[in-house]
């Protein structure tokens, strides 16, 4: 049985579903991140382990206990929320003594725990710093020390970062997934950003409107997206609407142009008109090499992202991005030029079918 | 260290001719509004002897037995009057901020009638219910002696009173402290620490609303010692009725204890501005 297991979980807010048959298992040591845009139902699910909420049907174990009905403070989970949620009364020192001081555990003990906390963290000389005379980056290194000090079974992140500038909350989030690894402690981490979520997870779940769309790892979920909405919120994505024109063959035609995809088209037929996507960084331009689809295109626009060039082409009448590494010595088309460019057929996925034309 | 400081006095000085004229005015226009009334209290019971300044109504108002006697228990009375209301307020405007947001505004409503019902109307409320004994339904055992009939039960009705007076001070003050600080993750950070609600209500909101408590406090203090309706109602030896019976027969002391009542009440805000000094800093950066 997996350390923690969330089965069949549901939580309804008078009519609506905020999350709905939510199964996962977590294996113990795993870093699980839950990924989706706002009002998805992450931070929901993320609440009722800790205990803040309710589910309105479904259980929650943890160790192979049932924490379902379970106190928050029952728990042993450790949280650590975005407003980092310091005590402002108490000096850094003591938030992080402070669960083992409700827990009773020796003065001498604390001290030990709360120093070792403060290495862990790097703050070892602001142990007597009030919160307010912390960065915000501190702080949430105090909260997270905070939570860990316990010892909880599972760790809790709600967006811990999404305060924080983005310099700060790179370094952070490569000191969170270090201090996770040391300890070997099993985590659920929220958040909204594709990245942050793709560069921490062991695993992913991808979650909208209440419901998990995938799991699986960075890798899986960035690569081998299984529905639209995944395809779409992992990543940038190109996205159109295609006729198949042999299944067998696995051939497509989008605006008179040919593709070719890798994925099966069983149980599909000819004629049927799907939605396909490819990412920006499977193009590249035909120079010797050709792949599967050779594409006639004109540069519509160039477009430099620092270490990455983002291009736009028109197919036919769709536009497309189309991504290539940036260096010194790139020989780039000028905009409005006829050229060709190419993907494997692996790089085209067909996703589902498409929505019904208007009128 | 002399031009540092210079420096600083320069700095500030400069700091106050950026206020405009106008906020000035209003400033000193307010200021004169309460020092002036206070003056004129102060001057006249100083002039308690003919033709020379002289603290002889100070004097004799602190000579007078009643004066320690009925300061002392309307002290007291404030002090259980504040014990209580934070015991009752507290956990109360802890738990709507927390779990029952959308019964504020009845709260609030209620903590407001004190506003609407005048003193008397509650004192005769309460000499009419608790002047007789409490019995069992439809049966002659008495449960309890009417509590207007012995001093303990005076003293329990006058402090219930007094909480109802001083709730719309004490309720508004510990909700506008717990509206300063995120009392919904600070709990649930707690929460997830393993502390129980006593814990958390003790270790880490209270401390947090120290200033809003100190202030409700203060507010609650003045209302208790100045009181005179439901004191004189109640026939307890309060303060509030002393110095209203003393002002009927004399002119000077009552200047005199009105100044020092003043001056206590000065001292009590100079304290909690020392006492809650860090924690408004620590508020204001967080």
């Amino acid at each position: 049985m997996a350390f923690l297991t969330l089965s069949n979980i549901s939580k309804q807010f008078a009519d609506t579903y905020a999350v709905r048959d939510f199964n996962l298992d977590v294996e113990k040591g795993e870093f699980v991140s839950f990924l989706g845009p706002s009002g998805c139902g992450k931070t929901t699910t993320l609440r009722m382990v800790a205990g803040f909420e309710n589910p309105t049907s479904g259980r929650i174990t943890l160790n192979n206990s049932d924490i379902t009905d379970k106190a928050p403070n029952q728990r042993n989970v450790g949280m650590v929320f975005q407003s980092y949620a310091l005590f402002p009364n108490m000096t850094v020192a003591q938030n992080i003594g402070f669960g083992l001081r409700v827990h009773k555990e020796k003065e001498s003990a604390i001290k030990d725990r709360v120093r070792e906390m403060l290495a862990i963290i790097n703050l070892e000389d602001r142990g007597d710093s009030y919160p307010y005379q912390l960065s915000g980056g501190q702080q949430q290194r105090v909260a997270l020390a905070r939570a860990l000090a316990i010892r909880p079974q599972v760790l809790l992140l709600d967006e811990p970062l999404s305060a924080l500038d983005a310099k700060i909350r790179v370094a952070l989030r490569a000191e969170i997934r270090s201090i996770q690894q040391r300890l070997g402690i099993t985590t659920i981490y929220v958040t909204h950003d594709q990245e942050e979520a793709l560069s921490l997870s062991d695993r992913i779940v991808v979650m909208n409107v209440g419901v998990i769309e995938q799991v699986g790892t960075p890798f899986q979920i960035y690569n081998f997206p299984e529905t639209a909405f995944v395809a779409s919120f992992v990543g940038t994505l190109n996205t159109a609407i295609a006729e198949i024109v042999d299944c067998p063959n696995r051939l497509l035609r989008l605006d008179g142009i040919q593709l070719v995809t890798a994925d099966d088209l069983q149980g599909r037929q000819n004629g049927e008109r799907v939605r396909i996507a490819i990412r920006p960084e499977r193009f590249s331009f035909v120079t010797e090499e050709k792949k599967a689809n050779v594409i006639d295109c004109r540069i519509e626009n160039i477009t430099f992202l620092g270490a990455i060039v983002r291009i736009q082409v028109l197919i036919g009448s769709a536009k497309f991005y189309m991504d290539t590494f940036n260096n010194p010595f790139l020989e780039l088309p000028k905009i409005g030029e006829q050229t060709q460019i190419t993907c494997s057929r692996e790089a085209v996925l067909v996703l589902g079918d498409a929505p019904e034309p208007e009128g | 260290m002399a031009a540092t400081y210079l420096g600083k006095v320069a700095a500030m000085i400069t700091r106050l001719r950026r206020i405009p004229f106008w906020s000035w005015f209003w400033f000193l226009l307010g200021t004169l509004y309460f020092i002036l009334p206070l003056y004129a209290t102060l001057e006249f019971s100083l002039e308690m002897e003919r033709d020379r300044i002289s603290l002889l109504a100070y004097e004799r108002a602190f000579a007078d037995p009643e004066f320690i006697e009925t300061f002392v228990y309307s002290n007291l009375l404030a002090i259980a009057t504040i014990i209580i209301s934070i015991i009752l307020i507290v956990p109360t405007a802890y738990w709507i901020r927390l779990r029952v947001p959308e019964a504020r505004r009845i709260v609030e409503f209620i903590t407001l009638l004190p506003f609407v019902i005048p003193a008397i109307i509650l004192v005769f409320g309460l000499i009419r219910i608790y002047s007789s004994p409490v019995q069992v339904p439809l049966t002659d055992i008495t449960l309890l002696q009417p509590l207007t009939n012995f001093n303990l039960g005076t003293n329990i009705l006058i402090v219930a009173g007094y909480m109802v007076l001083a709730m719309p001070y004490m309720y508004r003050s510990v909700d506008t402290g717990m509206r300063t600080v995120d009392v919904r993750t600070l709990t649930e950070a707690a929460q997830s620490l393993g502390a129980s609600w006593l814990t958390i209500i003790a270790r880490v909101i209270l401390p947090n609303i120290r200033a809003a408590l100190l202030s409700g406090a203060l507010l609650t203090f003045a209302i208790v010692v100045g009181e005179v309706t439901l004191a004189s109602f109640l026939g307890v030896p309060a303060f509030g009725p002393y110095l209203f019976l003393l002002g009927q027969h004399r002119a000077y002391e009552p200047a005199a204890l009105s100044f020092t009542s003043f001056l206590l009440t000065w001292l009590a805000m100079g304290i909690i501005q020392l006492v809650t000094g860090g924690q408004g800093q620590a508020a204001g950066a967080h």
